[in-house]
C-alpha cells in the first residue's frame, strides 16, 4: 500500500516537473523569424491596470511590426525579474522591456546588460541607478499634484483629508506621496492631511480610514493612490458609515483616485467617487515597444517634446524618461472613448 | 535562633510568582491593559466604542486565522496554505457564479450557490492537505508552502489576475451586516472562539488534540485515531479559512487578487505571542485570541498617533517583541 502511494506520488513529481519544462522550452519559438526579438518581462499578474497592460502589448507589437518574444513574468519579484531577464537573453533577445518594481535591485542586471549591448526600456518605473535606453512612465508626481489640486479646490482650501499612500519603496508611490505633500504645504495650507502608509494593501486602507473617521468625523476628502487596490474597501467603509453620497449632499466625502480602471469610471458616473488620474496603460505598451524598436534601429533621442503630447525630460545617468500625459477624469470627461478603461 | 522560625514558614507559604504561572492563558492580559492605557493617553477617542468595535471588526479575519492555526498548531502539525484559501476560497466560488463579463468563468451558477462553494472549497483544501500529509507522509511545512503557493497561483489563474468587484448581495452580507449593534463579523469570530475553547477544553476529541501534539505514538497507543484526528483539524482549519475569506470579502468590498498575501507572518506571530507552541501540544486558543488583539491595538494606537509611514514597521516589531518580553515576565514562564 505505502509503495502504490509512493510510486504514483513519484509519478506526479515527474509528470509536473517534465510540464514545467515543456512550458518553458516553448519560449524559444520565437526565434524562428527574422527580425531581431524583443523580450518583454511583465511586473505582476494580479493588478486590473498591468494586465491591462499586458493585454496590450502583443496589440501594439503586432501593429508596430515587432518580433517579440513570448512575455514572462516577474510576479512583483525583483529575483524573478533578473532570472527571467537571463532567460530572456539567453534565448536570443536583443533589446529588453521591463517594468522593475524595486527601482534599487535591478541595478547590476542593468550593467550586465549595458555590457551585452542590450538596450533596455523600462515602463513606468525608473531605475535609482544604471543605464536605460529609454523609461516610458506617466508624470507621477503630477498624479499627486493633480489630486491635491482637485481636493484643495473642492474643499476650497480647508479642512481634514486621509491620504491611502502606496509602499514608499516604490519610485511611484513615493513621487505621489511627495508632490502631494509639497502641493498641500504650498498651495492649500489650511488643509490637514493625515498620511496613511498601506503597501499597496486595500485591507489596511480600510483600517486605517475607519480608524481616522472615527477620530476626525469631519474628514471631508480621500486622496487613493491607486483605485484598483483602494477603491472598492474605501466605498465599503463610506456605506457602512452611510457616507457614501452624493456630491451635492453636505456629508459627501470627495474623493480623488489614481489608476484610471473600469470600476473607477463606473463610481464616478455613479457619483461615489468625484475623480481619478488615468495612467496610461495603453500608451506604456506602446511607446515601450517603439522605443525598444528604435534603440534596435539605432535611432538616438533628444529632450524636448514629443509628437505624442508628452515631453522627454534627462533624469541623470544618462538616462532619458518620456513623460507621458495622464488626463484627470472627472464626471466631465468620463465617458471619453479615448480613455483606456473605456475600452475594455 | 532568629533564623528557624523563617526557614519553616516560608515553604508553606507558595510564593504568588508560581502561582501566577498557573494562568499561561491570562499572560498577554497585562500587556492589553498597558495598551489600552497608553492608546487612551495617545487619543481620547481610543477607548470610544466606535473605535473598539472597528479594532475588532479589522481583526476579525485575522481571528479565524489564527484559530485555525492554533489548533493545528496544537496537533501538532503546520498550515501555511491557509493565507492563499482565504483568497482562493471566495474568488471561485465567485467565479462560478458572477457572469463572465465581470471576469467570472462563465458558468453563473446560481449565486446563492456562492457561500456553500467558497466554504466547501475551504474544505477540500483542508482535506487535500490532509491527504498528503497523513497519506503520503509528507512534510506538513514543505506540503502547506506548496499549496500556498499552487493555491495563489489558482487563484491568479482562475480570474486572471484581475479583483472581483461584481459580489452577490448574499456574499457580502456577512462582512458587512450588524446583529444586536456590532458588525456580524466580531459575533461569528466570538462564538467560533467560545466553541473552540469549550471543544479543545472539555471534549474527547478537544483533549485528543493535545494528546496528539504532545506525543503522537503515546496518543496512538492510548486508543486515539490520530491521523482521522488530525485529518478532521486541518479540515476544520480550511473552513474556517474559506469563512475568513467570506467576511473579508464582505467588509472590503472586493476580492483581490492578493487578498490574504503575507498574512500568514501575522498569523504565526499572534498566535505564538499567545503562547501556542510552534512544538505542538502547548497553547490555548484564550491565549491566541489576546495575541490577535495585541496586535489589533498596536496597529490601531500606531495609526491614531499619526506614526510617519517610514517608522512604522520598525515601531510594529518593536512593540511586538515588549508584548512578548512583558508576558514572559508576568506569567515567568519560559517561552518555547
Amino acid at each position: 500500500m505505502r509503495y502504490k502511494f509512493r510510486s504514483a506520488l513519484a509519478a506526479v513529481l515527474i509528470l509536473s516537473t517534465a510540464a514545467a519544462c515543456g512550458d518553458s522550452s516553448t519560449g524559444s519559438a520565437a526565434g524562428g523569424n527574422s527580425k531581431p526579438p524583443i523580450g518583454v518581462d511583465l511586473p505582476r499578474a494580479d493588478s486590473d491596470f498591468w494586465n491591462s497592460y499586458a493585454k496590450y502589448v502583443p496589440q501594439f507589437a503586432g501593429e508596430l511590426g515587432i518580433n517579440m518574444m513570448p512575455p514572462t513574468n516577474s510576479q512583483n519579484d525583483v529575483a524573478k525579474l533578473v532570472a527571467n531577464t537571463q532567460a530572456l537573453v539567453s534565448q536570443g533577445a536583443k533589446a529588453i522591456v521591463m517594468a522593475p518594481q524595486d527601482t534599487g535591485a535591478i541595478a547590476s542586471t542593468l550593467t550586465t546588460l549595458e555590457s551585452k549591448k542590450i538596450p533596455v526600456v523600462t515602463v513606468d518605473t525608473r531605475p535609482d541607478k544604471g543605464k536605460v535606453f529609454m523609461v516610458v512612465r506617466a508624470d507621477n508626481r503630477a498624479y499627486g499634484q493633480k489630486a491635491c489640486e482637485f481636493l484643495g479646490d473642492k474643499l476650497g482650501g480647508k479642512g481634514k483629508v486621509i491620504e491611502f499612500q502606496g509602499s514608499l519603496s516604490s519610485i511611484n508611490g513615493r513621487d505621489r506621496s511627495e508632490a502631494f505633500a509639497d502641493c498641500m504645504k504650498s498651495k492649500f495650507p489650511g488643509i490637514t492631511v493625515f498620511a496613511e502608509p498601506t503597501e499597496w494593501e486595500g485591507a489596511k486602507a480600510a483600517a486605517a480610514l475607519q480608524t481616522r473617521l472615527a477620530q476626525h468625523p469631519d474628514i471631508k476628502g480621500i486622496y487613493m493612490q491607486a483605485g484598483g487596490v483602494f477603491l472598492a474597501p474605501t466605498l465599503q467603509v463610506l456605506k457602512s458609515k452611510g457616507l457614501l453620497v452624493p456630491p451635492t449632499d453636505p456629508k459627501h466625502i470627495f474623493a480623488v483616485s489614481n489608476d484610471g480602471i473600469p470600476q473607477e469610471y463606473e463610481s464616478i458616473r455613479k457619483g461615489e467617487i468625484d475623480a481619478t488620474v488615468s495612467q496610461p496603460a495603453d500608451l506604456y505598451a506602446k511607446y515601450a515597444l517603439f522605443y525598444a524598436k528604435a534603440a534596435l534601429d539605432g535611432k538616438t533621442f533628444q529632450p524636448g517634446p514629443t509628437d505624442h503630447d508628452s515631453t522627454i525630460v534627462d533624469v541623470g545617468n544618462g538616462n532619458l524618461e518620456d513623460q507621458l500625459a495622464a488626463p484627470l477624469v472627472t464626471k466631465d470627461n468620463v465617458d471619453d472613448k479615448t480613455l483606456w478603461g473605456n475600452q475594455i | 535562633m532568629t533564623g528557624t522560625p523563617t526557614v519553616a514558614t516560608a515553604p508553606a507559604k507558595p510564593r504568588p510568582r508560581l502561582r501566577l504561572a498557573r494562568f499561561r492563558d491570562l499572560a498577554l492580559v497585562p500587556a492589553i491593559v498597558v495598551l489600552l492605557v497608553v492608546g487612551a493617553i495617545i487619543d481620547p477617542v481610543f477607548l470610544s466604542k466606535a473605535n473598539l468595535v472597528n479594532v475588532l471588526q479589522q481583526q476579525t479575519e485575522l481571528s479565524l486565522l489564527v484559530l485555525a492555526e492554533a489548533i493545528i498548531l496544537i496537533a501538532g502539525k503546520f498550515d501555511l496554505s491557509l493565507e492563499s484559501t482565504i483568497g482562493l476560497a471566495p474568488a471561485l466560488a465567485l467565479g462560478l457564479v458572477i457572469p463572465s463579463a465581470s471576469h467570472g468563468l462563465g458558468t453563473e451558477w446560481p449565486t446563492a450557490l456562492a457561500i456553500p462553494l467558497c466554504l466547501l472549497t475551504g474544505a477540500v483544501i483542508g482535506a487535500f492537505n490532509g491527504l498528503l500529509i497523513l497519506r503520503f507522509r509528507l512534510s506538513a511545512f514543505i506540503v502547506t508552502l506548496g499549496m500556498l503557493i499552487v493555491l495563489r497561483g489558482l487563484q491568479i489563474g482562475l480570474t486572471g489576475g484581475q479583483n472581483l468587484f461584481d459580489i452577490p448581495p448574499s456574499v457580502l452580507y456577512l462582512g458587512n451586516a450588524t446583529w444586536l449593534g456590532l458588525p456580524a463579523s466580531i459575533w461569528i469570530c466570538a462564538i467560533l472562539f467560545a466553541a473552540g475553547i469549550l471543544a479543545l477544553s472539555f471534549l474527547r476529541a478537544g483533549r485528543a488534540v493535545y494528546a496528539i501534539g504532545g506525543n503522537v505514538d503515546a496518543a496512538r497507543a492510548a486508543g486515539i485515531r490520530t491521523d482521522r484526528v488530525v485529518w478532521i483539524v486541518l479540515i476544520i482549519g480550511g473552513l474556517l479559512a474559506a469563512l475568513a475569506g467570506l467576511l473579508m470579502t464582505g467588509r472590503l468590498g472586493s476580492v483581490a487578487a492578493a487578498q490574504g498575501q503575507g498574512m500568514i507572518f501575522t498569523v504565526f506571530a499572534a498566535a505564538v505571542i499567545g503562547g501556542v507552541s510552534l512544538d505542538g501540544g502547548k497553547g490555548t486558543l484564550f491565549g491566541a485570541l489576546c495575541g490577535v488583539l495585541v496586535l489589533g491595538l498596536i496597529n490601531n494606537i500606531l495609526t491614531l498617533g499619526g506614526v510617519s509611514a517610514q517608522w512604522i514597521q520598525a515601531i510594529y516589531g518593536a512593540i511586538i517583541l515588549a508584548a512578548l518580553i512583558l508576558a514572559r515576565l508576568t506569567s515567568g514562564k519560559a517561552q518555547d
